[in-house]
Protein backbone atom coordinates (compact mmCIF):
# COMPACT_ATOMS: atom_id res chain seq x y z
CA UNK A 1 0.00 0.00 0.00
CA UNK A 2 0.93 3.67 -0.88
CA UNK A 3 2.65 4.65 2.63
CA UNK A 4 2.46 8.53 1.03
CA UNK A 5 -1.42 8.41 1.30
CA UNK A 6 -2.98 11.97 2.25
CA UNK A 7 -3.12 13.07 5.31
CA UNK A 8 -6.84 14.84 4.95
CA UNK A 9 -10.40 13.01 4.49
CA UNK A 10 -10.67 9.55 3.34
CA UNK A 11 -13.51 9.23 0.54
CA UNK A 12 -14.91 5.96 -0.35
CA UNK A 13 -16.68 5.78 -3.52
CA UNK A 14 -18.44 2.94 -5.09
CA UNK A 15 -20.05 4.45 -8.27
CA UNK A 16 -19.29 4.08 -11.71
CA UNK A 17 -17.24 6.50 -13.65
CA UNK A 18 -19.87 8.86 -15.27
CA UNK A 19 -22.70 8.36 -12.24
CA UNK A 20 -23.31 12.17 -10.94
CA UNK A 21 -21.85 11.37 -7.46
CA UNK A 22 -18.78 9.53 -9.03
CA UNK A 23 -18.45 13.03 -10.69
CA UNK A 24 -19.42 15.21 -7.46
CA UNK A 25 -16.73 13.16 -5.20
CA UNK A 26 -13.95 14.03 -7.54
CA UNK A 27 -14.66 17.78 -7.58
CA UNK A 28 -14.92 17.83 -3.66
CA UNK A 29 -10.93 16.34 -3.36
CA UNK A 30 -8.61 18.11 -1.25
CA UNK A 31 -5.04 18.22 -1.80
CA UNK A 32 -4.31 16.64 1.38
CA UNK A 33 -7.03 13.86 0.67
CA UNK A 34 -7.32 10.09 -0.39
CA UNK A 35 -9.42 8.44 -2.62
CA UNK A 36 -10.84 4.70 -2.35
CA UNK A 37 -12.14 3.14 -4.93
CA UNK A 38 -14.25 0.25 -4.12
CA UNK A 39 -17.58 -1.98 -6.21
CA UNK A 40 -17.92 -0.09 -9.81
CA UNK A 41 -15.74 3.01 -8.88
CA UNK A 42 -12.60 0.53 -9.61
CA UNK A 43 -14.08 0.87 -13.47
CA UNK A 44 -11.86 4.63 -12.78
CA UNK A 45 -8.48 3.16 -13.09
CA UNK A 46 -8.97 1.80 -16.48
CA UNK A 47 -11.04 4.41 -17.90
CA UNK A 48 -9.18 7.32 -20.42
CA UNK A 49 -11.68 9.80 -19.33
CA UNK A 50 -11.12 9.83 -15.42
CA UNK A 51 -8.00 11.73 -13.95
CA UNK A 52 -7.70 10.30 -10.74
CA UNK A 53 -6.20 11.71 -7.87
CA UNK A 54 -2.34 11.22 -6.31
CA UNK A 55 -3.93 9.57 -3.54
CA UNK A 56 -5.61 7.06 -4.89
CA UNK A 57 -6.16 3.10 -4.37
CA UNK A 58 -8.83 0.30 -5.01
CA UNK A 59 -9.68 -2.84 -3.72
CA UNK A 60 -7.78 -5.39 -5.16
CA UNK A 61 -10.74 -8.25 -4.85
CA UNK A 62 -13.28 -5.81 -6.78
CA UNK A 63 -10.54 -5.08 -9.66
CA UNK A 64 -10.11 -8.79 -9.52
CA UNK A 65 -13.27 -9.74 -10.16
CA UNK A 66 -13.63 -6.85 -13.11
CA UNK A 67 -11.03 -8.41 -14.59
CA UNK A 68 -8.92 -5.25 -13.92
CA UNK A 69 -5.67 -6.76 -11.77
CA UNK A 70 -3.38 -5.48 -14.09
CA UNK A 71 -4.87 -1.73 -14.73
CA UNK A 72 -3.65 -0.95 -11.07
CA UNK A 73 0.48 -0.61 -9.96
CA UNK A 74 1.08 -3.13 -6.71
CA UNK A 75 1.12 0.15 -4.33
CA UNK A 76 -2.67 0.88 -5.48
CA UNK A 77 -4.32 -2.40 -4.77
CA UNK A 78 -5.44 -2.50 -1.14
CA UNK A 79 -7.05 -5.64 0.77
CA UNK A 80 -10.17 -5.59 2.97
CA UNK A 81 -7.63 -5.17 6.20
CA UNK A 82 -5.77 -2.48 4.63
CA UNK A 83 -8.78 -0.29 4.04
CA UNK A 84 -9.37 -0.70 7.62
CA UNK A 85 -6.38 0.34 8.56
CA UNK A 86 -7.39 3.72 6.54
CA UNK A 87 -10.08 4.04 8.40
CA UNK A 88 -8.19 4.03 11.46
CA UNK A 89 -5.70 6.84 10.28
CA UNK A 90 -8.66 8.74 9.08
CA UNK A 91 -11.03 10.82 11.46
CA UNK A 92 -13.02 11.98 8.81
CA UNK A 93 -14.11 9.78 6.29
CA UNK A 94 -17.18 10.33 3.71
CA UNK A 95 -18.63 7.26 1.59
CA UNK A 96 -19.71 8.55 -1.14
CA UNK B 1 -20.14 17.20 16.45
CA UNK B 2 -22.24 18.83 13.35
CA UNK B 3 -23.77 16.52 10.76
CA UNK B 4 -24.70 17.84 6.66
CA UNK B 5 -26.80 15.45 4.97
CA UNK B 6 -26.43 15.50 1.15
CA UNK B 7 -29.75 14.93 -0.72
CA UNK B 8 -28.26 14.54 -4.89
CA UNK B 9 -31.22 12.08 -6.26
CA UNK B 10 -34.26 13.94 -7.96
CA UNK B 11 -37.73 13.66 -5.70
CA UNK B 12 -40.59 11.33 -6.61
CA UNK B 13 -38.85 9.57 -8.66
CA UNK B 14 -36.79 7.32 -5.37
CA UNK B 15 -37.05 6.75 -1.40
CA UNK B 16 -33.62 7.84 -0.43
CA UNK B 17 -34.13 11.85 -0.14
CA UNK B 18 -37.26 11.39 1.92
CA UNK B 19 -35.41 8.69 3.91
CA UNK B 20 -32.08 10.85 4.02
CA UNK B 21 -34.86 13.60 5.46
CA UNK B 22 -35.91 11.54 8.26
CA UNK B 23 -31.96 11.80 9.23
CA UNK B 24 -31.72 14.70 9.46
CA UNK B 25 -35.13 15.31 11.81
CA UNK B 26 -33.70 12.59 13.70
CA UNK B 27 -30.52 14.40 14.80
CA UNK B 28 -32.33 17.58 15.07
CA UNK B 29 -35.24 15.56 17.87
CA UNK B 30 -31.86 14.38 19.69
CA UNK B 31 -30.59 18.03 20.14
CA UNK B 32 -27.75 17.17 17.67
CA UNK B 33 -26.84 19.79 14.98
CA UNK B 34 -27.45 19.02 11.13
CA UNK B 35 -27.94 20.82 8.14
CA UNK B 36 -29.06 19.67 4.73
CA UNK B 37 -27.27 19.99 1.37
CA UNK B 38 -28.84 19.53 -1.84
CA UNK B 39 -26.81 19.00 -5.06
CA UNK B 40 -27.08 17.88 -8.45
CA UNK B 41 -30.59 16.68 -9.27
CA UNK B 42 -31.24 16.68 -5.34
CA UNK B 43 -31.87 20.66 -5.96
CA UNK B 44 -35.06 20.12 -7.98
CA UNK B 45 -36.59 19.13 -4.17
CA UNK B 46 -36.25 23.16 -3.77
CA UNK B 47 -38.75 24.04 -6.51
CA UNK B 48 -42.33 25.95 -5.66
CA UNK B 49 -45.29 25.22 -7.10
CA UNK B 50 -44.97 21.22 -6.38
CA UNK B 51 -48.27 19.23 -6.58
CA UNK B 52 -47.52 14.84 -6.24
CA UNK B 53 -51.26 14.09 -5.44
CA UNK B 54 -51.84 13.11 -9.03
CA UNK B 55 -48.97 10.62 -8.62
CA UNK B 56 -49.96 9.34 -5.19
CA UNK B 57 -47.45 10.97 -3.25
CA UNK B 58 -46.91 13.85 -0.71
CA UNK B 59 -45.48 16.92 -2.04
CA UNK B 60 -41.35 16.99 -0.51
CA UNK B 61 -41.52 20.60 -0.34
CA UNK B 62 -44.33 20.41 2.75
CA UNK B 63 -41.61 17.78 4.40
CA UNK B 64 -38.76 20.22 3.53
CA UNK B 65 -41.00 23.66 5.17
CA UNK B 66 -41.18 21.54 8.85
CA UNK B 67 -36.88 21.49 8.61
CA UNK B 68 -36.17 25.32 10.80
CA UNK B 69 -39.26 23.61 12.58
CA UNK B 70 -37.90 20.79 13.67
CA UNK B 71 -34.08 22.38 14.41
CA UNK B 72 -32.52 21.98 11.14
CA UNK B 73 -29.78 24.23 11.13
CA UNK B 74 -29.72 25.26 7.63
CA UNK B 75 -30.34 24.27 3.99
CA UNK B 76 -28.08 24.90 1.53
CA UNK B 77 -27.91 24.79 -2.35
CA UNK B 78 -25.57 24.28 -5.06
CA UNK B 79 -25.77 27.11 -6.93
CA UNK B 80 -24.36 25.77 -10.02
CA UNK B 81 -27.05 22.91 -10.08
CA UNK B 82 -30.13 25.70 -9.48
CA UNK B 83 -29.16 27.86 -11.81
CA UNK B 84 -29.41 25.19 -14.00
CA UNK B 85 -32.79 23.74 -13.25
CA UNK B 86 -34.13 26.84 -11.82
CA UNK B 87 -32.94 29.86 -13.67
CA UNK B 88 -35.93 31.97 -12.53
CA UNK B 89 -35.19 32.17 -9.05
CA UNK B 90 -38.81 33.11 -8.41
CA UNK B 91 -39.46 29.49 -8.53
CA UNK B 92 -37.38 28.27 -5.21
CA UNK B 93 -38.12 27.98 -2.11
CA UNK B 94 -37.13 31.04 0.30
CA UNK B 95 -34.72 30.46 2.74
CA UNK B 96 -31.99 28.51 1.34
CA UNK B 97 -28.55 29.61 1.42
CA UNK B 98 -26.72 29.10 -1.83
CA UNK B 99 -23.02 27.63 -2.09
CA UNK B 100 -20.55 27.94 -4.77
CA UNK B 101 -18.36 25.34 -3.47
CA UNK B 102 -19.58 22.19 -2.54
CA UNK B 103 -15.78 21.33 -1.38
CA UNK B 104 -15.17 24.12 0.54
CA UNK B 105 -18.94 23.30 1.89
CA UNK B 106 -18.27 19.87 3.28
CA UNK B 107 -14.74 20.14 4.77
CA UNK B 108 -16.79 22.90 7.64
CA UNK B 109 -18.66 19.56 8.54
CA UNK B 110 -17.75 16.82 11.17
CA UNK B 111 -19.68 14.14 9.23
CA UNK B 112 -20.87 14.14 5.87
CA UNK B 113 -23.78 11.83 5.14
CA UNK B 114 -25.13 10.81 1.31
CA UNK B 115 -28.83 9.84 1.04
CA UNK B 116 -28.56 5.98 0.31
CA UNK C 1 -0.11 -2.19 18.40
CA UNK C 2 -2.66 0.45 16.95
CA UNK C 3 -5.28 1.38 18.71
CA UNK C 4 -8.37 -0.31 18.89
CA UNK C 5 -11.59 1.73 17.68
CA UNK C 6 -15.02 1.63 17.81
CA UNK C 7 -17.35 1.57 14.40
CA UNK C 8 -20.86 1.65 13.40
CA UNK C 9 -21.78 0.50 9.92
CA UNK C 10 -25.08 1.39 8.05
CA UNK C 11 -25.96 -0.16 4.87
CA UNK C 12 -28.29 1.17 2.91
CA UNK C 13 -27.66 -0.95 -0.17
CA UNK C 14 -29.90 -3.92 -0.75
CA UNK C 15 -28.52 -7.51 -1.11
CA UNK C 16 -28.84 -8.52 -4.91
CA UNK C 17 -29.98 -4.96 -5.81
CA UNK C 18 -26.36 -4.08 -4.90
CA UNK C 19 -22.78 -5.25 -3.48
CA UNK C 20 -23.10 -3.04 -0.04
CA UNK C 21 -23.84 -6.28 1.66
CA UNK C 22 -20.75 -8.01 0.60
CA UNK C 23 -18.45 -5.10 1.06
CA UNK C 24 -19.45 -4.34 4.56
CA UNK C 25 -19.13 -7.58 5.60
CA UNK C 26 -16.05 -8.17 4.28
CA UNK C 27 -15.05 -4.38 5.86
CA UNK C 28 -16.91 -5.77 9.14
CA UNK C 29 -14.62 -9.65 9.26
CA UNK C 30 -11.36 -7.39 8.77
CA UNK C 31 -12.04 -4.82 11.28
CA UNK C 32 -13.14 -7.78 13.38
CA UNK C 33 -10.04 -9.32 13.18
CA UNK C 34 -7.92 -6.61 13.42
CA UNK C 35 -9.37 -6.39 17.03
CA UNK C 36 -11.80 -3.11 16.67
CA UNK C 37 -15.78 -3.39 17.88
CA UNK C 38 -18.39 -3.37 16.38
CA UNK C 39 -20.97 -0.99 18.02
CA UNK C 40 -23.72 -1.95 15.65
CA UNK C 41 -24.59 -2.64 12.16
CA UNK C 42 -27.25 -0.61 11.04
CA UNK C 43 -30.08 -1.19 8.20
CA UNK C 44 -31.53 1.74 6.45
CA UNK C 45 -33.51 2.42 3.21
CA UNK C 46 -33.15 -0.61 0.69
CA UNK C 47 -30.47 -1.84 3.50
CA UNK C 48 -33.31 -3.50 5.56
CA UNK C 49 -33.86 -6.51 3.12
CA UNK C 50 -30.75 -7.76 4.26
CA UNK C 51 -32.91 -8.99 7.65
CA UNK C 52 -35.30 -11.13 5.73
CA UNK C 53 -35.73 -14.69 6.45
CA UNK C 54 -37.56 -15.29 3.77
CA UNK C 55 -34.19 -14.64 1.45
CA UNK C 56 -34.13 -18.41 -0.63
CA UNK C 57 -31.37 -17.88 -3.42
CA UNK C 58 -30.55 -21.00 -4.83
CA UNK C 59 -28.25 -23.58 -3.30
CA UNK C 60 -25.04 -22.73 -5.34
CA UNK C 61 -25.46 -19.10 -4.42
CA UNK C 62 -24.11 -17.37 -1.30
CA UNK C 63 -26.70 -16.23 1.27
CA UNK C 64 -26.07 -12.79 1.91
CA UNK C 65 -28.84 -12.44 4.72
CA UNK C 66 -27.82 -15.85 6.52
CA UNK C 67 -23.85 -15.05 6.03
CA UNK C 68 -24.49 -11.57 8.20
CA UNK C 69 -26.92 -13.69 10.37
CA UNK C 70 -23.82 -15.77 11.75
CA UNK C 71 -21.47 -12.94 11.38
CA UNK C 72 -23.36 -10.89 13.48
CA UNK C 73 -24.31 -14.12 15.78
CA UNK C 74 -20.54 -15.59 16.39
CA UNK C 75 -19.33 -12.23 17.24
CA UNK C 76 -22.30 -11.03 19.56
CA UNK C 77 -22.85 -7.83 17.17
CA UNK C 78 -25.76 -6.06 17.55
CA UNK C 79 -27.93 -5.83 14.07
CA UNK C 80 -30.34 -2.86 13.69
CA UNK C 81 -32.79 -2.50 11.24
CA UNK C 82 -34.44 1.08 11.00
CA UNK C 83 -38.15 0.55 12.02
CA UNK C 84 -39.68 2.96 9.61
CA UNK C 85 -37.85 1.61 6.32
CA UNK C 86 -38.66 -1.88 7.69
CA UNK C 87 -42.25 -1.73 7.64
CA UNK C 88 -42.52 0.13 4.51
CA UNK C 89 -40.62 -2.81 3.11
CA UNK C 90 -42.52 -5.35 4.31
CA UNK C 91 -39.96 -6.78 7.07
CA UNK C 92 -41.82 -7.01 10.54
CA UNK C 93 -40.45 -8.68 13.92
CA UNK C 94 -43.41 -10.32 16.16
CA UNK C 95 -43.99 -7.30 17.58
CA UNK C 96 -44.80 -4.84 14.66
CA UNK C 97 -46.99 -8.47 13.34
CA UNK C 98 -49.26 -7.89 16.35
CA UNK C 99 -49.29 -3.89 16.19
CA UNK C 100 -50.11 -3.76 12.62
CA UNK C 101 -52.26 -7.33 12.72
CA UNK C 102 -50.26 -8.72 9.27
CA UNK C 103 -50.33 -12.04 8.93
CA UNK C 104 -46.52 -13.01 9.17
CA UNK C 105 -43.64 -11.78 10.76
CA UNK C 106 -40.21 -12.42 8.75
CA UNK C 107 -37.16 -10.62 10.87
CA UNK C 108 -33.89 -12.88 10.67
CA UNK C 109 -32.51 -13.45 13.85
CA UNK C 110 -30.29 -12.20 15.82
CA UNK C 111 -31.04 -8.51 14.00
CA UNK C 112 -33.86 -6.41 15.75
CA UNK C 113 -36.05 -3.68 14.88
CA UNK C 114 -35.51 -0.05 16.18
CA UNK C 115 -35.67 3.65 15.40
CA UNK C 116 -33.01 6.08 14.00
CA UNK C 117 -32.16 7.07 17.24
CA UNK C 118 -29.59 3.84 17.37
CA UNK C 119 -28.19 5.38 14.49
CA UNK C 120 -27.65 8.63 15.77
CA UNK C 121 -25.87 7.03 19.23
CA UNK C 122 -23.44 5.44 16.99
CA UNK C 123 -22.74 9.18 15.32
CA UNK C 124 -22.24 9.91 18.85
CA UNK C 125 -20.71 6.89 20.13
CA UNK C 126 -18.72 5.24 18.02
CA UNK C 127 -15.10 6.46 16.84
CA UNK C 128 -16.26 5.49 13.19
CA UNK C 129 -19.64 5.31 11.39
CA UNK C 130 -18.54 4.00 7.78
CA UNK C 131 -21.86 3.69 5.10
CA UNK C 132 -22.34 1.25 2.35
CA UNK C 133 -24.68 2.26 -0.06
CA UNK C 134 -25.97 1.04 -3.73
CA UNK C 135 -23.83 2.28 -6.85
CA UNK C 136 -26.63 2.51 -8.51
Amino acid sequence: MNQSLGTGTLHILNKAPGHPRFIACLSALSGQDSLVLIEDAVLALPDTDTALPEHTVALELDLDARGLSGAAKTDQKISHQQLVQLTEQHPRIISW
Amino acid sequence: MTTLIVIDQAPYGSWAGREALDMVFSLAAFDQPAALLFMGNGVNWLRTAQNAKGIGQKTVEKNLSAAPLFGVEKIFAEHEACKRFMPDTNSRLADIELVASVKDLITRYDHVVFAG
Amino acid sequence: MSTKLSYTLVITGAPWASQAPQTALAFARAAVSAGHRLDRVFLYGEGVHLASSLCAPPSDEPHWPQQWSDFLSDNQIPGVACVASALRRGLVDEREQNRYQLPAHNLRSPFEIAGLGEWVDGTLKSDRVLYFHGSA
